[in-house]
C-alpha cells in the first residue's frame, strides 16, 4: 500500500505541480524505487519489487512525457528521467520506447527518445531482456506480451527507418542492429548455461522465437554470421553447450525453421561444426528433416558446394541420420536421372543436383554402395543416357562427369566408363567432390607469411639470371652455351610432292588420288586456287562442292574440317547461286550424316556472311626482297597525283576526307537463294533424317541459320518476304522442348525484328505480331533457360523499337494510309 | 626471347648453273675472293668487295666442276671436274690458265682431297677407276703414293679427307663409302686402321676436325653422325644430331673449331654448335638444294663470311657468331 501511494503521489506531483523542484524530488522518489545498489534506507526490496511489477509502466508513460518538456536541464534528464528506462524492467522499457517512437512525430522530444533508446541497446539491456525471458520458464506470460516484444525486437530496424527516415543512427540500421541482437542473444545464451552449471532451470524459448522470427525476416545471414561461429567454437568442448543449442532450435517455432537452418548451413564452415549445434533435430523434426533432406538439396539451388558439403556431411557423420543420407541419395539419383528434369530444369539446378549427387556418393562407405548397387546402376546407366541426349554441351559434359565417378566409385567389374571430355573449371570442380576435404575447420591467419616466402626464390633466381655471357671469355672451354641460337621455328617438314598448281588438278587429286601427301596439298591450297581463278571455278563449283562435301578425313590430315571448309565456302561465294542451289537441295536428301547437314548449314552461314561484308580489294604486298621502289605502281600514282594537286587551282575545298569506299552489296541479290530452299522440306520425314523428331540438334542449328541469313539481309529488299517467311516457320516450333531449338528460334525472330523494314512488320505481319508479342514475354518469364529468356527480352525490346519508331513517324503512317 | 632467323649480308647471282662447290681465298691485304665451280663448267672468281665475278673460266669442257681449292700460297687453283680431269690453274697476275692436270678415271662425285706436305709438294687423294680405289698422288711431280683398296666390298667411294696428325705419324685418310661405311686409312703403311658402319645409306659427306680428333658425316638421312678418334686410331660413333628433313650435301667446320655448317637438301643451311652440336641457327634462304657450304678463312674473325651454294644457282653469303668468342 505505502508503494502505491508514494508512486500515485509522485506522479501526481509530476503531472500537475507546477513547482520544479517539487517535480525533480517526485523523479529521485520514483528512481529509489529502481535503484538496486542503492542505500536501503529508502526503499526494501520487496518494494522495489512491487514497483517493478505493478507501478513501472505507468512510470513509464510519464517518463516519455518527461522527455518532451523543455524545463529539465541536460543533465537533470539524464540523471533522472533516462534512468527510468534503462534500469527498470527491459520488457516493458523496450515495449514503452518503441510505442512512443512510432507516435511521436518529429520533434526535440522524439530526438532524445531516439538518444534514450540508442543507450538502452548500448548498455546491453537486449541481452537483459532476452535473458530476464529465459528466467520466466515457470511463469505462464502473456502471449499477447510475447508477441508485441518480439514484434518490436525483431523490427526495431524497421520501425525506426519508418519514423526518422533519413535522420536514423546507425545503431538502428540493419547491417548493425542485427549482428548486436545476435552478440546478445549469445550473450543470454551464455548466461542461461552458467545457470544451468548452478542447477537454475532456464528456458530459451523466446531467445529461439528471436532468432527464428530474425531469420525468417531475412536477416540470417548478418545474424548467423556472428553466432555460427561462436557457436561452433562453444560447442567444440563443452557438452552443455551443445545441449543448450539443441534446445535452442528444437524451441524454434515450426513455421521459422526452415531460415534459421539454412542460413545455418550457409554460416557454418564444416559439416562437424554444423552438427555439434544441431545434432539429431533431422530425426525429430519433420519439417527439419524435410529442410536437409528434400529442400536445401533439391528444390533450391543457388547455394555454394560447401552448403552441400556440410549437408550431407552432416547426414553422414552419425549412424543414427545415416539412414537419412542412404535416403538422400535415392532421391537425388532418381532427381539426376529423370529424363524430364534433365530437358526442362535450369541448367545451374542440374550442376547441383550433379554435385549433390557426386558428394552423396563419395560419402557413402563399401557396404553400404553394396546395398544401394543396382539403384546406382540404373540411375547411372538412364541417367548417362539422358545427359547424353541432351543438345547442351554442359549438360552432355555433366553427363559424362557424374558417369566416370559413378563407375569407378560403384567399381563394376573393374570396368569403366570413360569418356572424353575437356577438362574445364566446372568439370574439375565436380571431379573434385569425388575427394573428400581435407581441412575441415580452415585456421586463418597464415596466409602473409606464406606470400612472402613465395615471393623469395623468383627473386634470387633473376638474380642467377643475369648476364651469362660476359662469366666466361675462354672459347676453349667445351661448351657452346655462349653462342646464342636464332629462332629456328621456321624449320619445318618440307614437303616431298608440290602444290598443284591449276583447279582442275586439285580437283582431280581430291577425288581419285591414293596419295596422301598430295590429297593434303591438294586440299590446303583449293580455298586459294578457287579464290584466284574465279573463271574456273565458275565451271565446275558444283562439282567440286560435290566432292569436297562427301570427301572423308581418310589421312588425318591436320586441321581438315576447316579446310574443307574453306574450300566449300570459296566456292558458295564465288559462284553463290549454283553452290547454293546444290548445297540447299542436298541438305533435305537421303543418305548424309548429321555432320554433312551440320556442314552444310556451316559453309551457307559463312559463305553467306562473307558475301554480305564489303569486298576487301586486298592486294598481295610484293615479297621485299624483289621490290624495287622504282617499279611500283603506287608509287608513280602518287607522285603524278601529288604533281596534278599542286597545278590545280581549286576555288572552294571541299572535305578532304574520303569516307569509306562503297562497294555493292553482294549478298542481298542472292539472299533468297540461300534462304528459301531450305524452309521447304522441313516437315517431310525422310527414312534417315527425321527433323521434327530425333534430329533436333539439326533443326536448332537449320533455324539459327535461318536467323543468321535473315540477319544478313537488312536493308536487301526481300528482307520483307524473308521475315515472314522465317516467323510462320518458327511458329511451329516455338515451343519445342529442346533449349537448343528455342534458343534457335528466339535468335531468329530476333534477326526477324532487327531487319525488317519496321514498315513492312506492321503491315506484313500484323496481326501475327501481336500473338508473338505474347508469347515472347510469356517466356521472357517462364522459360527454364536463361538464354532463351534473355533472348526472348532482347525480341521483346526490338519489337517495341522498331514499332515505336514506325508509329512515331508520321510520313511512315501516311504511307502506310 | 631467340632473335629471329638471320637473313643473307648479300647474295651472288648470275652463275646461271647449279654451284657444286665453294672456296673463299682471302689473304689479309688482298682482295678478297670466293671461287665457285658450276655445273656447266664454269669457274667463278667473285671479288668479295665488288661482289660482282671478277673473271669467268670456262673449264673442264663444260663438264660439271665438282671441287675446288687453292695451295697455301695463294698462286694455284685446283679444280675437278666430272671429265675425269683434276686441273691446276696458275693464278699468278691475274693469269689463269692450266698448267697440268691429273686423270681420275672416277665416274663418281667423290671430291678429291689436299694435304700439303711442304711448300712445294702436296698430296692429292682422289677416287680411282676402279669401284672401291682411292688413289693418292703426290703433286707436283703426279708420283702414284698408293692405290688403297678395302678388302670388302663397300661400294663407291663417296668422300675422302686426308690430314695429318701431330703424333709424327704418316698422313691418315677418311674415306667414305657407298655402303655408309667409314673408313681411316694409314696412307704410308697402305693399312685400314678403322672401320665403321656410320650410315645404312651412302655417306655422302664427312669433315673431320685434326685438333678435336672429331668428325662429323652426312647421308641422305635425317640424322648427321659424329665420331671420334681414340688413341688407338679406332673410329668411336657418338651420339647423332637429328634433322628435321633428310639428305646432307656437305659439311664444313669453321677454322676456330666453334662452328659445323650443314648444306641440306632441304634447301636450308644449319649451323650448329661445334663442341656440343647444338643446333644454332636454320639459314633460310635457297629455293633449291644446297649443294656446298664454305667458311671464309679472313684473317679478322669479324670479317668472317659463311658462303651457301645452291641449285638454285644462287650464292648466299652469311654474317653470323663472327664477333668473337663472347658475343651472342
Amino acid at each position: 500500500m505505502e508503494v502505491r501511494l508514494r508512486v500515485a503521489q509522485s506522479l501526481r506531483t509530476l503531472s500537475s505541480s507546477a513547482d520544479h523542484a517539487d517535480k525533480i524530488e517526485a523523479l529521485k522518489t520514483l528512481n529509489s524505487f529502481l535503484d538496486d545498489a542503492a542505500e536501503s534506507g529508502a526503499t526494501s526490496a520487496a518494494e522495489r519489487e512491487e514497483f517493478r511489477r505493478a507501478h513501472y509502466s505507468r512510470t513509464l508513460r510519464v517518463g516519455v512525457g518527461l522527455l518532451q518538456v523543455d524545463w529539465m536541464s541536460a543533465a537533470q534528464r539524464s540523471q533522472l528521467v533516462e534512468p527510468l528506462f534503462l534500469k527498470g524492467p527491459p520488457d516493458q522499457a523496450l515495449l514503452a520506447l518503441m510505442e512512443a517512437v512510432s507516435q511521436l512525430s518529429p520533434s526535440a522530444g522524439l530526438d532524445r527518445l531516439v538518444s534514450v533508446t540508442e543507450s538502452f541497446l548500448q548498455s546491453g539491456r537486449l541481452a537483459d531482456l532476452l535473458w530476464s525471458s529465459c528466467l520466466q520458464s515457470g511463469l505462464p506470460g502473456s502471449p499477447q506480451l510475447d508477441e508485441a516484444l518480439l514484434a518490436r525486437l525483431t523490427a526495431l530496424p524497421d520501425i525506426t527507418a519508418n519514423k526518422l527516415r533519413l535522420g536514423n543512427r546507425p545503431l538502428f540500421a540493419p547491417q548493425s542492429y542485427y549482428p548486436l541482437l545476435a552478440s546478445e542473444m549469445l550473450a543470454a545464451l551464455e548466461r542461461t548455461c552458467q545457470a544451468l552449471r548452478d542447477g537454475t532451470d532456464c528456458s530459451v524459448a523466446f531467445v529461439a522465437q528471436t532468432l527464428g522470427k530474425v531469420c525468417i525476416q531475412g536477416h540470417s545471414g548478418p545474424v548467423l554470421a556472428v553466432m555460427a561461429p561462436r557457436l561452433a567454437v562453444c560447442t567444440r568442448s563443452d557438452a552443455l553447450w551443445q545441449r543448450v543449442c539443441w534446445k535452442l532450435l528444437q524451441n524454434v517455432p515450426e513455421r521459422w525453421l526452415e531460415g534459421v537452418l539454412t542460413g545455418l548451413v550457409q554460416a557454418v564452415k564444416s559439416p562437424e561444426a554444423f552438427s555439434r549445434i544441431v545434432g539429431n533435430l533431422a530425426l525429430t523434426n519433420k519439417k527439419a528433416q524435410f529442410v536437409l533432406t528434400h529442400k536445401v538439396l533439391l528444390l533450391q539451388y543457388s547455394y555454394e558446394t560447401q552448403v552441400l558439403r556440410t549437408v550431407l556431411g552432416h547426414l553422414a557423420s552419425d549412424g543414427e541420420r545415416r539412414p537419412l543420407l542412404i535416403q538422400v541419395l535415392r532421391s537425388v539419383s532418381q532427381a539426376w536421372a529423370n529424363p524430364s528434369a534433365v530437358r526442362h530444369t535450369p541448367l545451374e539446378q542440374q550442376l547441383y543436383v550433379s554435385k549433390a549427387l557426386l558428394l552423396t556418393v563419395s560419402l557413402l562407405q563399401d557396404s553400404e554402395l553394396q546395398e544401394l548397387r543396382s539403384d546406382l546402376l540404373q540411375c547411372m546407366l538412364d541417367g548417362v543416357q539422358s545427359h547424353l541426349d541432351s543438345s547442351v554441351v554442359r549438360v552432355r559434359t555433366m553427363g559424362m562427369v557424374v558417369g566416370e565417378c559413378l563407375s569407378s566409385r560403384m567399381d563394376i567389374n573393374g570396368t569403366k566408363l570413360r569418356f572424353e571430355y575437356e577438362k574445364d573449371e566446372e568439370t574439375r570442380e565436380l571431379l573434385s567432390l569425388m575427394t573428400p576435404s581435407l581441412s575441415s575447420e580452415p585456421e586463418p591467419d597464415d596466409g602473409a607469411d606464406f606470400a612472402e616466402e613465395s615471393r623469395e626464390p623468383s627473386a634470387s633466381r633473376t638474380t642467377t639470371h643475369s648476364n651469362p655471357s660476359n662469366s666466361d671469355p675462354d672459347p676453349d672451354l667445351d661448351s657452346d652455351d655462349d653462342l646464342t641460337p636464332y629462332d629456328m621455328s621456321g624449320d619445318q617438314e618440307t614437303g616431298q610432292a608440290s602444290p598443284p598448281r591449276y583447279l582442275r588438278d586439285c580437283l582431280e587429286t581430291l577425288m581419285s588420288s591414293e596419295d596422301s601427301v598430295r590429297v593434303e596439298l591438294s586440299l590446303r591450297v583449293a580455298e586459294s586456287l578457287v579464290r584466284r581463278n574465279v573463271f574456273a571455278a565458275k565451271e565446275i563449283s558444283v562439282q567440286m562442292t560435290k566432292v569436297l562435301l562427301h570427301m572423308e578425313d581418310k589421312y588425318s590430315i591436320n586441321g581438315f574440317l576447316a579446310l574443307r571448309q574453306a574450300a566449300m565456302v570459296a566456292l558458295a561465294v564465288t559462284d553463290s547461286v549454283p553452290v547454293t542451289q546444290y548445297l540447299t537441295a542436298e541438305f533435305y536428301s537421303l543418305n548424309y550424316s548429321l555432320r554433312q547437314r551440320l556442314d552444310i548449314l556451316e559453309v551457307l552461314a559463312l559463305a553467306a556472311q562473307e558475301l554480305s561484308t564489303p569486298f576487301a580489294d586486298k592486294t598481295s604486298p610484293s615479297s621485299e626482297l624483289t621490290s624495287y621502289p622504282a617499279s611500283d605502281p603506287a608509287h608513280w600514282r602518287q607522285v603524278v597525283e601529288k604533281r596534278i594537286q599542286s597545278k590545280t587551282r581549286r576555288i572552294s575545298k571541299g572535305s578532304t576526307h574520303r569516307g569509306t569506299k562503297a562497294a555493292p552489296n553482294r549478298y542481298a541479290p542472292v539472299a533468297g537463294y540461300f534462304f528459301f530452299p531450305l524452309l521447304r522440306n522441313y516437315d517431310k520425314p525422310e527414312v534417315t533424317f527425321d527433323l521434327l523428331g530425333s534430329d533436333h540438334l539439326v533443326l536448332g542449328r537449320l533455324i539459327h541459320t535461318l536467323g543468321l541469313f535473315m540477319h544478313l539481309a537488312v536493308n536487301a529488299p526481300i528482307a520483307a518476304q524473308m521475315g515472314a517467311a522465317l516467323l510462320d516457320f518458327v511458329w511451329a516450333v516455338r515451343y519445342h522442348a529442346d533449349q537448343m531449338v528455342r534458343r534457335g528460334v528466339l535468335f531468329a525472330v530476333c534477326a526477324v525484328f532487327l531487319s525488317m523494314p519496321s514498315q513492312s512488320l506492321l503491315v506484313d505481319l500484323g496481326e501475327q505480331l501481336f500473338e508473338t508479342r505474347t508469347w515472347l514475354s510469356d517466356v521472357a518469364e517462364g522459360d527454364p533457360d536463361v538464354d532463351c529468356r534473355a533472348l526472348a527480352v532482347q525480341s521483346l525490346v526490338l519489337l517495341d523499337n522498331s514499332l515505336k519508331k514506325q508509329l512515331q513517324d508520321p510520313r511512315a503512317l501516311s504511307l502506310e494510309s | 626471347m631467340a632473335r629471329p632467323a638471320p637473313s643473307p649480308v648479300y647474295t651472288l647471282r648470275g652463275a646461271g648453273a647449279p654451284l657444286n662447290t665453294l672456296h673463299f681465298r682471302c689473304p689479309a691485304g688482298d682482295t678478297p675472293l670466293l671461287f665457285s665451280g658450276s655445273a656447266k663448267g664454269a669457274i667463278h672468281m667473285w671479288d668479295l668487295n665488288s661482289r660482282r665475278a671478277e673473271q669467268v673460266v670456262e673449264a673442264h669442257c663444260g663438264n660439271s666442276v665438282i671441287w675446288l681449292s687453292t695451295l697455301r700460297s695463294g698462286e694455284t687453283l685446283i679444280s675437278q671436274g666430272r671429265d675425269m680431269q683434276v686441273c691446276l690453274w696458275d693464278l699468278k697476275d691475274g693469269r689463269s690458265e692450266v698448267v697440268d692436270s691429273v686423270w681420275t678415271g672416277s665416274v663418281g662425285f667423290c671430291q678429291c682431297s689436299v694435304l700439303e706436305t711442304s711448300p712445294s709438294n702436296f698430296l692429292l687423294a682422289f677416287a680411282g677407276p676402279q669401284t672401291e680405289e682411292i688413289k693418292i698422288v703426290e703433286m707436283p711431280g703426279k708420283n702414284p703414293v698408293c692405290s688403297l683398296v678395302p678388302d670388302a666390298q663397300l661400294g663407291m667411294v663417296m668422300c675422302v679427307q686426308l690430314w695429318k696428325p701431330d703424333s709424327g705419324l704418316g698422313p691418315l685418310l677418311f674415306a667414305g663409302y657407298e655402303d655408309g661405311s667409314l673408313l681411316l686409312w694409314d696412307v704410308t703403311q697402305r693399312s685400314e686402321l678403322s672401320r665403321v658402319k656410320a650410315h645404312p645409306e651412302p655417306v655422302m659427306c664427312l669433315t673431320f676436325d685434326p685438333r678435336r680428333l672429331r668428325g662429323v658425316s652426312g647421308s641422305c638421312e635425317k640424322k648427321l653422325s659424329s665420331w671420334m678418334l681414340d688413341s688407338q686410331n679406332n673410329i668411336q660413333l657418338q651420339d647423332c644430331v637429328m634433322l628435321v628433313n633428310p639428305g646432307v650435301s656437305q659439311l664444313r667446320v669453321r677454322d676456330d673449331g666453334r662452328l659445323l655448317a650443314s648444306a641440306g637438301w632441304d634447301h636450308r643451311v644449319r649451323v650448329f654448335g661445334w663442341k656440343k652440336l647444338r643446333p644454332l641457327a636454320v639459314l633460310q634462304y635457297h629455293t633449291d638444294m644446297v649443294l656446298s657450304v664454305a667458311f671464309s678463312d679472313h684473317q679478322d674473325p669479324r670479317q668472317r663470311l659463311l658462303a651457301a651454294g645452291s641449285k638454285d644457282q644462287r650464292i648466299s653469303l652469311w654474317s653470323i657468331y663472327n664477333q668473337g668468342p663472347d658475343t651472342v
